[in-house]
């Protein structure tokens, strides 16, 4: 019922003004609002310019709550669904459920009871009703080649459905690598012509969330920012939210010490693993790559893949499933020259300089021949 | 074409070629150098052409860190001296102890080394970078190599001190997104790879070449090098 407001469903929902408040404190963490934005860069509206510089969750509370719930239209294309997944299995009692609560989801195939016509039929009748108001979330690739016929949804193209969505949308989140940047299915050879979203939609702002898949507190602060202040956050040369994707992992990484010093585990069993040192020879893709992991962490903050002893893949990354392997040094040539290929070009070298060089003496023997006749 | 795709021509396909160009070229160096021949040695043997090898590559290994004074190119210009020593202290240090770089040695030879730790390398890579910069000003100003400087000699400068320049920027992502400086520093590298055989710079193999020749001949006749 996107038509209360915030407050109004959430007090229906049994949760007092002192819980929400609280939950409004971490919602400031979790986006980073150390202070309002900017008003140029963060497109605040203009009767709101005399909250900058007022941090309190207090401030946050009293948008949401005089604020109606954003209805969300959630497309799935080449997706696993794991964003969702994530999403949705998210243990965060405050944070990630707060946000679900100022949305209302209109459309999303996985979680929806509905299927088939109906379910495309309510997606029209939403997207109609909230036409210019609602948040477009995208997960997954779309295909491009042979028309888009790899991916249809009720016989029309991915490209078709994104562009039709897109049109009306107030915002558009991209979530995940694949729908940012194409992700696995753009790995190599990209069969179906894979592509992410702010390369098909280039007349509307494109938020991505990568990640394999995006950090929940990524996407649904994202979400929130887009409630509380009516406009996306500040984002990097990706699209990217600097909140949550403006350091690399690498800096804010707890084995960062180790790489300094030049302590490494040389395999996943030795005393270096054993120790916790750095995973860097071990493939870790940690100083390239630009998210929140090592911050925020999964599973309400209990740990994150390099805590665990796995080197980070790069998964917020474009085209992370070709940079070379996982478990590959970063700094690594993709591929190396066969050793028949080394031993045919030194062949070919040393043969080139024996011809040389002959040619060369007999050209000499036969000027001294010439000088002596 | 964006930079991603760059990054992975240089690379891949580029860094093979440019890998390939370079042993070929190396050996077409060697085998001309060899096939230059050598003038009847009939004088007889006095002493080891193998202690007069080894006497030459420490002497080569001692003087140079420890005692620099007992040379002429030392005493007439200690500045330049000791910048060429340096840039090719960080340079070795650089290629073969840091760990980004010995990952790329294991990948082409399935063997991995110790390596040291960041801030040294880092350190050592920044006075490389300083004492090029020193011959650089030195190569501008000093009279006598200004008539000895060509075209040959400030692209030889150039080409080795961009793979330099870029690996030192990137390291501490400076001004330029990673990917881009990546792509940068590989596509350098493998320029200098396949400009290597063609220059002086394929000093790397004939400085070790000629130590080991002049050596022997020392060595036969007992005089020390």
């Amino acid at each position: 019922m996107p038509d209360e407001t915030i407050g109004q469903h959430l007090k229906r929902q049994g949760i007092s003004r002192r819980d929400f408040v609280k939950m409004c404190g971490v919602l400031v963490g979790a986006m980073g609002l150390r202070y309002a934005p900017p008003l140029d860069e963060s497109g605040l509206p203009a009767h709101l310019e005399n909250v900058r510089g007022f941090t309190s969750a207090a401030f946050i509370a009293d948008t949401l709550a005089s604020k109606p719930r954003v209805p969300v239209i959630w497309l799935e294309f080449q997706d696993c669904a794991g964003c969702s997944e994530a999403l949705t299995r998210s243990q965060d009692p405050t944070l990630v459920d707060l946000v679900l609560n100022t949305i209302t989801i209109e459309y999303h195939e996985t979680l929806s009871a509905a299927a088939g016509f109906q379910a495309e039929q309510a997606k029209q009748d939403a997207m109609k009703k909230y036409a210019g108001k609602y948040v477009l979330v995208v997960e997954g690739s779309i295909p491009t080649d042979n028309d888009g016929v790899y991916c249809t949804i009720g016989g029309r193209t991915a490209v078709d459905l994104l562009k039709e969505a897109a049109a009306g949308a107030a915002a558009i989140i991209a979530t995940g690598n694949c729908a940012s940047f194409g992700g696995i299915p753009k790995a190599k050879p990209n069969p179906t012509g894979a592509k992410g979203v702010w390369e098909l939609i280039t007349d509307k702002p494109v938020v991505n969330i990568p990640g394999c898949p995006a950090i929940p507190e990524a996407t649904t602060g994202t979400i929130a920012n887009f409630i509380v202040f009516g406009a996306l956050p500040q984002l990097d040369s990706l699209h990217r939210p600097l909140t949550f994707y403006g350091h690399t992992i690498h800096d804010r990484c707890l084995r960062r010490a180790f790489y300094e010093a030049g302590k490494f585990a040389e395999s996943f069993d030795d005393e270096g693993a054993k120790q916790g040192w750095c995973l860097y020879k071990l493939g870790c893709k940690g100083p390239t790559t630009y998210n929140s992991c090592a911050t925020i962490k999964w599973d309400q903050g209990l740990s994150f893949p390099i805590q665990s002893g796995h080197p980070c893949l790069g998964c917020s990354e474009p085209n992370f499933w070709d940079g070379g392997g996982f478990y590959q040094g970063q700094s690594a040539p993709l591929d190396r020259p066969t050793i028949t290929a080394v031993g045919a070009a030194a062949a070919a070298g040393a043969v080139i300089g024996v011809g040389v060089a002959a040619a060369n003496r007999m050209q000499k023997t036969s000027a001294k021949v010439e000088k002596g006749g | 074409m964006n930079w991603e795709n760059i990054l992975e021509f240089a690379r891949g396909p580029f860094f093979q070629v440019a890998l390939l160009v370079f042993v070929a070229g190396m050996a077409y160096r060697l085998v001309r150098v060899l096939a230059l021949g050598w003038k009847p040695d009939r004088v007889k043997a006095k002493g080891s052409r193998v202690g007069g090898v080894a006497v030459s590559f420490l002497k080569g290994i001692i003087i140079w860190p420890f005692v620099p004074w007992v040379k002429n190119t030392f005493s007439r210009n200690p500045v330049i001296y000791l910048a060429g020593g340096l840039f090719h202290l960080g340079l070795f240090v650089v290629i073969f102890l840091g760990t980004a770089h010995m990952l790329v040695w294991k990948s082409l030879l399935g063997i991995g080394w110790f390596t040291l730790p960041l801030p040294i390398v880092d350190w050592l890579a920044a006075g490389a970078i300083v004492a090029m910069i020193a011959l650089f000003i030195n190569r501008l100003v000093n009279p006598v190599l200004k008539l000895l400087t060509g075209p040959a000699e400030w692209l030889n400068w150039l080409i080795v001190f961009l793979p330099m320049v870029t690996g030192y920027i990137m390291t501490h992502h400076l001004w330029l997104e990673y990917d881009t400086l990546f792509a940068l520093h590989m596509l350098a590298v493998d320029v200098l790879l396949i400009w290597i055989p063609m220059s002086r710079i394929s000093h790397f193999m004939f400085y070790f070449f000629a130590k080991a020749i002049h050596g022997s001949d020392f060595g036969k006749r007992a005089v020390t090098p």
